[in-house]
């Protein structure tokens, strides 16, 4: 009896929810991890996605269709966040943004079968950026392949143009997510000439000193390739940094290098030199984040303290700016009119074209076989006080990460 | 570098990290001692104790170290008599299971109000401690290593002299051996298990003031809890010693299994290793290196 | 006619031991029957089937942990190291030689039961807190094993995409469909539990659990005993993982991480130790608690605090409030929901003549 009230109770609620949103809401479904092991991510970047969505909503939304982002934080476990997609589909969402790579997988069927497109950005392996395969996952910012292949031309540039019998190190949280990064070096290593090793930090990895040792005193790297995640990068830099390592010499992934991780190590100053990764733009300079300052002191409220931590942040708006340029679209076609389905914002993806907000977001081209964009990537170093860009937007060896896709798929 | 150099090395730093492992599981072992109960919310009072002093010694409120430090221990030991008073005391004479259910619990508790208070962002604790190598013969240090197994020294002797020399130490051991017949004896039961989670909040503020520095300041600083349980099993549930023995092995073997087996099974076996040690120790002396033989067996 | 009873007597062993201890349960059962199979599939939204099927999930990995923790006594902290075995094996017998899920369910069963041994030889010679440490080291270490094994994990990925089961030749990916598949299993699962405590074996488990070594003198064989009680609790954990896996549509060792095991242990706690109904209650309870919450904060928060302020608080208060109840359910009522209903329904049935 205890149980169908509570089913009861849990029924009336969710539907005075679903109640709330008239007609005309376009409804996105955010999940968000800001108390799991992912929470430093979270608790920044859904910030950065709500400031994005509201300040479109206070330009009269798209087209005069408000958006509601309706955020359910899953803890980074699968059950809740299987939950928590039935709750938006049930809603009518038109588009899902899973967070974090057990959930795509989990969800990544269910969304096919139930036609609602969605985003992955910094989640899921390289292989989900392959649009025939997962026609509805979007994962729009650079796989960890692309990043990997970044990272080796980066090292070549920083190198003096040539990889010819350098020893690059490749040091790895002991996850699967962790080990993405390998077979681009297995493929790069002979063609440019270099070799490499791995050096596996298991989970925690709150303490490293080994396998820096091993990299600075034994295996003697000119260059070190960073896939850390949690509080590692922070710990590898303070110990880099005392083991004498330049910092300018190393190069951290996208989940290694926000604001956080760099005040954990110590600050700006105790981890200048280090280069980071992103695939959305860091630093407030950009014109839309004027506008939600702007929007913030219209509303006479301080900026949120989110907003300090850019790197998240950034891709909070990121992601937020892509999901309403691919809205947009879906709007478009229907002349106006909000009344749109996970299909019509898929077809949206496609038709990005050109929007950058200066400079925030990469030149995305989201074509049907090719869901990651182009894998775009900037790299950032860390400079007295702050980000320093020490490159344009790049890619590199597309053509090694794209006929890797494809060996990928053969193995399938 | 020749292999036997690297080897040299790998244990010396094995060992300055061994013993800050110990730090940490020494809260543990002194509740264990004096209570018997079994605290898998160590790591949580490492962390919050870290998020407590790092909050203090940001921008946001700017004390001086000293200060954060001296509020960091005030307020750890204000909550762990607070802690044994509403949670842990009318458990006592419960299950083990009840017991270590209810500090995961409140393992949860801690993880939601660190961050509901203090921010969830990642902080530094700087330590007026240099941050460059230390070159010694053929070893090589970090100088926060030092210090943490410094520290580390200094409390592991402190305790040790506590329970075999002083009054209330040897009183303390008279409860753990018995609550009923050392209250018999005069001795205020419920006052010692006060004193000894008092001592492992104490404890976990110097764990996380030391592991803070180390790595920076989150929630995730908990994970260094999930260190402790080797340690202790290997030394001995209940032994000062053994935690410092317990805490060198798992440092030195930690290090070890990173720097010669990580190249040939293609893994980090650091966080691996130790746990199969345990589960070897288990299987042949569960009782540790040092602790007591309470172990029944049928 | 209306009237109450007086009373039950039970004049010989059989009907004490029968499977319905009071009239009553077998119509309380036969209606609970026939609303979850025929009136929540028609009258439900697919989002309520949605949590119903998480919640038949749950029971299954719950009523096996209840079964070596409330009912042997015995402490595993690596309960969902056990479901990731069942997980994987039922992932690459499914994928690899295209077996129905009527073998592979059984079969990530009995693997996860072959792991749970191996982990329990062991863990026979000691128990309490080293047993707890030992279950977590079991953990770590089979989550590291599946992790560095292509050959179980598929791949670098440590992830396989399973297809959703198939019956009959029908593919179960409706909704409804996918929680006639689960709740079935789950309901087989509440049966053979509620019989298994009944018999021989079950009362040796209540034996050792209330006093081991009155047990052993008894003649039970306590080692061979705790062996069940691991195999059986970790094939139902095994099942539970496979259930996943088919409802999901993948194998991943992300899922099964120590804080699963956490979960399944805060159930069968706030549920109930060593009770049937407890671990269906407990399963109810944990896998709706965060959303209830949710809901609830999402209902008042937002006349208070502006929306995005609120869903911080909101993650984190559902933190403090699951740590909350575990320990209030621990101090105030150790036997969990379970008693609470036990009291609620001893004080109806005499009510109003409650002396």
């Amino acid at each position: 009896m205890r149980l169908l009230t509570t089913l009861g109770a849990a029924a009336i609620v969710a539907s005075s929810i679903a109640g709330t949103a008239s007609a005309k809401d376009i409804i996105i479904g955010m999940m968000c991890d800001r108390t799991g092991p992912t929470s430093v991510t979270g608790t920044a970047l859904c910030p950065g996605y709500h400031d994005y969505i509201n300040l479109v909503n206070s330009k009269g939304g798209v087209m005069g269709n408000k958006l509601v982002a309706h955020e359910i934080d899953h803890e980074y476990k699968v059950p809740p966040a299987v939950e928590a997609y039935q709750t938006y589909k049930a809603e009518g969402a038109v588009l899902v943004s899973p967070y974090g790579t057990p959930m795509v997988y989990a969800l990544v069927q269910k969304m096919r079968e139930d036609k609602i497109p969605g985003t992955s950005a910094g989640f899921g392996s390289a292989a989900a950026g392959n649009g025939e395969r997962y026609p509805y996952m979007f994962p729009i910012a650079a796989s960890y392949w692309s990043q990997a292949a970044a990272a080796v031309q980066f090292a070549k540039d920083k190198l003096g143009g040539s990889l010819k019998g350098k020893k690059i190190a490749y040091i790895y949280y002991d996850n699967p997510a962790g080990r993405e990064g390998l077979p681009v070096l297995e493929k790069l290593a002979p063609k440019e000439g270099f070799e490499y090793r791995e050096f596996a930090v298991p989970p925690p990895g709150i303490e490293m000193g080994p396998q820096v040792l091993d990299i600075t005193r034994r295996y003697r790297a000119d260059f070190v390739i960073a896939q850390l995640f949690g509080r590692a990068p922070s710990v590898a830099l303070k110990e880099f940094k005392r083991a004498g390592f330049p910092l300018e010499k190393i190069v951290g992934f996208v989940w290694a290098g926000s604001e956080g991780d760099i005040q954990a190590a110590g600050g700006w100053e105790a981890a200048e030199g280090y280069n980071t990764i992103q695939f959305a733009g860091v630093g407030s300079d950009y014109p839309v984040l004027q506008e939600i300052r702007d929007m913030y002191k219209a509303n006479g409220s301080e900026d949120p303290s989110a907003m300090k931590y850019t790197a998240y942040y950034n891709r909070g708006v990121f992601q937020a700016a892509v999901h309403v340029a691919a809205i947009e679209n879906a709007v478009k076609a229907k002349g106006g009119s909000g009344d749109i389905t996970g299909e019509n914002v898929r077809d949206g993806f496609y038709e990005i074209k050109d929007f950058t907000l200066g400079g925030l977001l990469p030149p995305l081209e989201i074509t049907r076989q090719d869901h990651e964009g182009g894998g775009w990537v900037r790299i950032f170093k860390v400079g007295k006080t702050g980000y320093v860009a020490e490159t344009d937007w790049f890619r590199a060896f597309r053509p090694e990460v794209v006929e890797l896709l494809a060996e990928e798929e053969k193995a399938k | 570098m020749s292999d036997f150099q690297f080897a040299t090395e790998l244990f010396g730093q094995g060992v300055a990290n061994g013993l800050m492992y110990s730090l940490v599981a020494l809260g543990f072992v002194l509740i264990y001692k004096a209570t018997d109960a079994i605290n898998f919310a160590q790591g949580e009072f490492v962390m919050i104790a870290g998020i407590v002093v790092s909050a203090l010694l940001s921008p946001a409120y700017g004390f001086p170290i000293w200060l954060a430090l001296f509020i960091g221990l005030a307020f750890m030991v204000i909550f762990n008599i607070a802690l044994e008073r509403v949670v842990l005391r009318p458990l006592i004479g419960r299950p083990i299971v009840s017991i270590i259910m209810a500090t995961i619990g409140l393992a949860f508790i801690l993880r939601g109000l660190g961050p509901m208070v203090f921010g969830a962002a990642p902080r530094a604790i700087k330590l007026p401690i240099p941050d460059f190598p230390i070159i010694f013969g053929p070893f090589f240090f970090n100088p926060i290593q030092l210090v943490g197994a410094g520290v580390s020294i200094v409390f592991l002797l402190g305790f040790g002299w506590f329970f075999m020399k002083t009054r209330k130490g040897v009183a303390m051991r008279a409860v753990a051996d018995s609550h009923q017949v050392s209250s018999a004896m005069g001795i205020n039961v419920e006052q010692y298990f006060a004193l000894a989670w008092v001592m492992a909040g104490v404890v976990a503020m110097l764990g996380g003031v030391l592991w803070g520095s180390m790595s920076g300041v989150d929630t995730q600083l908990a994970l260094v809890g999930l260190k402790v349980f080797p340690v202790v099993i290997l030394g001995g549930l209940d032994s000062i010693i053994g935690v410092v023995v317990g805490g060198i092995i798992v440092g030195v073997v930690e290090a070890l299994a990173s720097g010669f087996i990580d190249p040939y099974v293609g893994g980090g076996t650091k966080d691996f290793a130790p746990y199969v040690l345990m589960i070897l120790m288990l299987m042949i002396r569960p009782y540790g290196l040092f602790g007591r033989k309470l172990i029944e067996r049928i | 006619m209306l009237h109450r009873e007086s009373g039950f007597y039970k004049t010989d062993y059989k009907s004490d031991m029968g499977l319905y201890r009071l009239p009553i349960s077998r119509f309380a059962a036969f209606g609970m029957l026939v609303l979850f199979f025929a009136v929540a599939p028609l009258v439900l939204s697919e989002y309520h089937l949605t949590l119903l099927s998480l919640v038949a999930i749950a029971v299954v990995g719950a009523l096996g942990l209840n079964i070596l923790l409330g009912y042997t006594g015995q402490l595993s902290i690596g309960h969902a190291a056990f479901m990731s075995v069942g997980a994987y094996t039922a992932a690459n017998l499914a994928n690899n030689f295209d077996l129905p899920f009527l073998i592979t369910l059984p079969a990530g069963g009995l693997m996860a039961a072959a792991v749970g041994v191996m982990v329990g030889v062991p863990s026979l010679r000691i128990k309490g807190v080293y047993l707890a440490i030992a279950t977590l080291a079991a953990q770590f270490i089979i989550e590291w094993i599946i992790n560095h094994s292509p050959s179980i994990s598929g791949g670098v990925q440590a992830s396989i995409e399973v297809d959703r089961p198939t019956l009959l030749g029908v593919k179960l990916d409706q909704p409804a469909e996918l929680y006639y598949f689960l709740l079935i299993v789950a309901v087989i699962a509440i049966i053979a539990t509620q019989n298994l405590i009944r018999s021989r074996i079950g009362r040796a488990f209540i034996a050792i659990r209330d006093q081991d070594i009155a047990a052993e003198i008894i003649g039970i064989s306590v080692f061979k005993y705790k062996l069940y009680a691991f195999a059986i609790s970790s094939f139902y954990a095994g099942v539970t993982g496979v259930l996943y896996t088919y409802y999901l549509g993948i194998a991943s060792y992300e899922q099964f991480q120590l804080g699963v095991s956490i979960d399944y242990l805060a159930m069968i706690i706030i549920g109930g130790l060593g009770s049937v109904l407890g671990s269906v209650l407990g399963a109810f309870f944990v896998t709706l608690l965060p959303i209830g919450i949710r809901l609830a904060m999402e209902e008042i928060g937002t006349r208070f605090v502006e929306h995005d302020v609120l869903a911080q608080v909101i993650s984190q208060l559902r933190q403090i409030l699951f740590g909350v109840l575990i320990i209030v359910f621990l101090i105030v009522e150790p036997d969990g929901l379970n008693r609470l209903w036990i009291n609620i329904r001893n004080y109806f049935r005499v009510w109003p003549f409650s002396y």
